[in-house]
């Protein structure tokens, strides 16, 4: 049976092989890509929080991390009353900031806002100033 | 600032037009983040940020539209292009098998490329397109499979509306296994059944 096996896979043609290379191709990018996305689904069950993204508003990271959203606004120095629905790039750019300073900036007032420390209180003055 | 990273921003900024045009450009073929954005409306919706109803409507019409000029285009311009090649270089019978494979698994494929296997999708919509798939047919399963995508992928970010870019790349990759599994099974089977018959023909 063995050695009949060996002589048919002998008796291969171009056209054989060409298939048996595309087959080996597909099953190793699909165990890659199986892989890749165990690895993902283990990530993420360790780790709670998920990466801050540019394209991520404050209201989507507070709600993401979850802590008040006017811990963030205060962090980053912006008026909390309107919802701020520019993602935190534009912020960025607008501030002269780069997005790892925005990260940064975010990821230390999650830190504070979170057990065994208390969230701050709302700024009082920083809501007289944004309101008209 | 990545392509999928400033999508995503015009989609906070701009809302149900952002949205239109990724989905619509996605189903056409263009490599844009059309589920990303599907996974993070869900998120949007669980916020209070935007509602359902329109964000399953527009995402359904802008992915139906968009399959629809991949149809519309591979039909009356591919069709036309691929019968003047086989003409030349030959080919047509192979054209007419195609066309019948077409016609009978043409349904299905559709709709499983529509919300389960999405990196065929637009490539199905081109080969439905120069099969001559009968357009009605190919509406029914193309709306069938594309409101079912958008309803999974926004429902899937309303329940993890706190990791929209950890499901969605993980639902990114589940496609690629998928299809790549399918692909992999029907290769093996076919290696199986060349070495069976060849063992036949030697014992």
């Amino acid at each position: 049976m063995r050695s009949r096996f060996i002589s048919t896979v002998r008796k291969f043609r171009r056209q054989q092989w060409l298939v048996v290379a595309m087959f080996l191709l597909i099953a190793g990018f699909t165990a890659f890509k199986a892989v890749h996305m165990a690895r993902k689904v283990i990530y993420w069950q360790a780790h709670s929080d998920e990466p801050i993204h540019g394209w991520m508003n404050v209201g989507y990271v507070a709600h993401s991390y979850r802590v008040p959203p006017y811990v963030l606004y205060q962090a980053l120095g912006l008026p909390k009353q309107q919802p701020n629905k520019r993602p935190l790039r534009q912020i960025a750019n607008m501030q002269h900031r780069s997005m790892d300073e925005i990260k940064s900036v975010l990821q230390n007032a999650i830190i504070h806002a979170r057990p065994p420390y208390p969230p701050p209180l709302p700024d009082q003055n920083s809501d007289q100033e944004a309101s008209p | 600032m990545s392509l999928t990273d400033q999508l995503l921003a015009a989609f906070l900024l701009y809302g149900m037009p952002a949205l239109f045009g990724v989905t619509m450009f996605s189903s056409i073929g263009a490599p844009l983040p059309a589920s990303l954005m599907l996974v993070a409306a869900g998120s949007f919706v669980e916020q209070g940020e935007m509602k359902l109803w329109p964000v399953i409507i527009v995402a359904s019409t802008a992915s139906v539209l968009g399959d629809l000029i991949g149809y519309g285009v591979a039909r009356w311009v591919g069709r036309r292009l691929v019968k003047r090649i086989s003409r030349k270089i030959g080919g047509e019978a192979k054209i007419k098998k195609t066309e019948a494979l077409a016609k009978r698994w043409g349904g299905p494929g559709i709709f499983f490329s529509r919300w389960l296997v999405t990196p065929l999708g637009p490539w199905l919509n081109v080969t439905s397109g120069i099969a001559d798939y009968p357009w009605r047919h190919f509406i029914l399963w193309d709306v069938l499979g594309e409101v079912l995508w958008v309803v999974l992928y926004v429902m899937l970010g309303y329940i993890f509306s706190e990791r929209v870019q950890s499901i969605a790349e993980v639902l990114g990759n589940l496609a690629w296994v998928i299809l790549g599994f399918i692909v992999a099974v029907i290769l093996g089977w076919k290696i199986m059944q060349y070495l069976r018959s060849q063992n036949s023909v030697n014992a």
